[in-house]
């Protein structure tokens, strides 16, 4: 069935390519940041100006980690959503509502964080406290994408009451379920940051509850990797087969991974606990198991991604067992750099399971090993493939092509970024099954065996986060291109059609209180025993501390 | 032009008559390269 596609008003372009801006100016500065921070690290750089350490690690990780990616992500998801299902003048007003509070929520807690009001990393875990203003300035971010949220819903009804009985837009199904995640996983934190840290952080409550904090931390923080993830899965299921001139492979399959996604994303925070004392270990237990569910979708998302480039080669005659792998368009930068974010993704899984398996946690908690995992998983599989969305969006928003040159300059960005990304990861790895540990700023520990061994990693990790930078200033010179210099043109919005043979999609798949009902009915089941074990058996609350961290 | 077409429905494998081999195997080669990184990782706990 061929769907409709919509075409983009000047005013809406405008929304989409605003969201662009305050991820490229992210990039930028949160990247800087994380070259400092590997300098610093390395013992051969001391910070100038008596920066904090802790300053510009809490930069680096929330303006990557939140403002970057959630900024991507809700224009890139209006984008899909106007392309697929179409957005109305009062839908693109509140869209802009949730733009700017959005920002407003940003810059405020981005000051305090530079001003050293904040030194509590992207975490920020009780008892460390920041002042009033960061936690207000996240409440703001987070209020702004649940407008984002329900303007998508809205968007997505409107559409199906216009076109009764017609199964909704793949795309348009996936932002979805990835805004419905967000909505329920940030209602933990967000009561989280209302009822405990700001009424703590302004004195209004002497002590906090800190491992409530952490255990309604962790319920959004899980489902926030998977919030990061998801739209790049949107771009592999349904954009990537239109870039290599195949087909979607399954538009069933997709819909059934993205479900189990939902279902499994959330009630499993407690694998990040695991060393938790307060949480009873039968909880521990079961929130690991529901993890390993995890695997199912990705696996089932491996199938899918060979299924269609094999699909495609032999169509066009390839034979041999791999030789459809020679068709696919290496020297097209919409697909590489997505290709490679592929390619990440299996260490980065692979380690993530072992992160997730109990034993092997104590192998790895608090260790530089995790550090280097999420570098693999957010910072390779997810960045690239956003760069990848980035290299045929932009120009499409701002009426301009993606030049020879252009697509040249972003393939060796690619490999500069492959290279940078696996000295330093690899490096991290290694150094965390030496014990070495994360989040710390440099120190010697007064000399020891064990210490020893870590230093000529912290130096390859330097050398990585350079390479890395490099790679950062020509992303940011090849988005000022593809913004305002490339010349005027029509770039295409990529979105894969199905076969014409293909099997209907039950419906089933699109009855939303049926999956929203079980996602609901798993979290309760996995967090109403422990959580009210919490409340009742935690020692006394906290005092803030702000020293030696903190403000 | 109607003749081209023809040949080239002739000629264009329905999707169920691809051999889907090589993805058969990459996926199976992912789930050997999860399962040795695991059981690396469980040696390594166990040696300590």
């Amino acid at each position: 069935m061929m769907l409709k596609n919509y075409n983009f008003t000047k005013k809406e372009s405008r929304l989409y390519m605003s969201f662009m801006y305050v991820t490229f100016a992210s990039l930028l500065i949160g990247g800087l940041m994380g070259l400092l921070q590997t300098l610093a690290r390395s013992g051969e750089f001391q910070l100038p100006f008596g920066i904090n350490y802790y300053t510009i690690l809490t930069v680096h990780g929330v303006i990557l980690g939140l403002v970057l990616t959630t900024f991507f992500i809700v224009g890139f998801q209006f984008a899909l959503m106007g392309k697929t299902v179409g957005i109305s003048d009062k839908q693109l007003k509140w869209a802009w509502i949730a733009f700017w509070t959005m920002l407003v929520g940003t810059i405020m807690a981005a000051v305090t964080i530079l001003v050293g009001q904040a030194n509590v990393l992207y975490t920020f875990y009780a008892p460390l406290r920041a002042h009033p203003a960061f936690y207000f300035g996240l409440a703001l971010v987070i209020v702004g994408s649940w407008i984002a949220v329900f303007t998508n819903f809205r968007q997505l009804y409107v559409w199906k009451k216009a076109n009764p009985g017609q199964k909704s837009p793949l795309l348009a199904f996936m932002v979805t379920i990835n805004m419905a995640m967000w909505f329920i996983a940030s209602l933990g934190v967000a009561t989280s940051v209302l009822v405990q840290f700001i009424p703590w952080s302004l004195g209004y409550a002497a002590t906090i509850n800190v491992l409530l904090s952490r255990t309604l931390f962790w319920y959004f923080g899980h489902p926030l990797v998977y919030f990061w993830l998801l739209p790049a899965y949107m771009a592999w299921y349904a954009i990537i087969p239109k870039i290599i001139g195949g087909k979607l492979f399954s538009d069933s399959l997709a819909r059934l991974a993205f479900i189990l996604l939902l279902l499994f994303s959330i009630p499993v925070g407690f694998h990040h606990q695991l060393t938790e004392p307060g949480i009873d270990p039968t909880w521990k237990f079961i929130q690991v198991v529901l993890t390993f569910m995890v695997i199912i979708p990705s696996l089932m998302t491996a199938f899918s991604i060979f299924g269609t480039f094999e699909v495609r080669g032999r169509k066009l005659g390839y034979k041999g067992l791999f030789g459809w792998l020679r068709n696919l368009p290496w020297n097209d930068v919409r697909f590489l750099a997505p290709f490679i974010g592929m390619v990440a993704f299996i260490p980065g899984g692979a380690g993530g399971i072992v992160n997730a398996s109990h034993q092997m946690n104590a192998l790895i908690h608090n260790t530089i090993w995790v550090t280097g995992h999420f570098h693999l998983t957010v910072a390779t599989t997810v960045i690239l493939t956003y760069f990848g969305m980035a290299y045929w969006l932009v120009p499409h928003l701002t009426g301009r092509r993606l030049t020879p040159k252009l697509n040249k300059l972003g393939i060796i960005q690619t490999i500069i970024w492959t290279v940078g990304m696996a000295i330093m990861s690899t490096a991290m790895h290694i150094q965390g099954l030496l014990g070495g540990p994360r989040r710390s700023a440099f120190s010697n520990y007064m000399g020891g065996e064990q210490v020893e061994t870590w230093i000529s990693y912290q130096i390859a990790q330097a050398v990585g986060g350079t390479i890395l930078f490099i790679g950062i200033i020509l992303m940011i010179y090849i988005f000022i291109q593809l913004a305002f210099f490339a010349p005027k043109g029509v770039q295409e919005f990529p979105i894969a059609e199905e076969e014409v043979d293909a099997e209907p999609t039950p419906l089933i798949l699109e009855n939303w209180y049926l999956w929203i009902g079980i996602t609901i009915a798993l979290i309760l089941f996995a967090y109403t025993i422990p959580v009210i074990d919490i409340i009742k058996h935690s020692p006394p609350g906290s005092i803030p501390f702000d020293w030696p961290i903190g403000r | 032009m109607a003749n081209k077409n023809k040949k080239q429905n002739q000629t264009t494998p329905k999707e169920s008559e691809i051999s889907l081999k090589g993805t058969f195997i990459s996926v199976m080669l992912l789930g050997v390269f999860i399962l040795a990184l695991w059981f690396g990782s469980y040696a390594l706990f166990l040696s300590r």
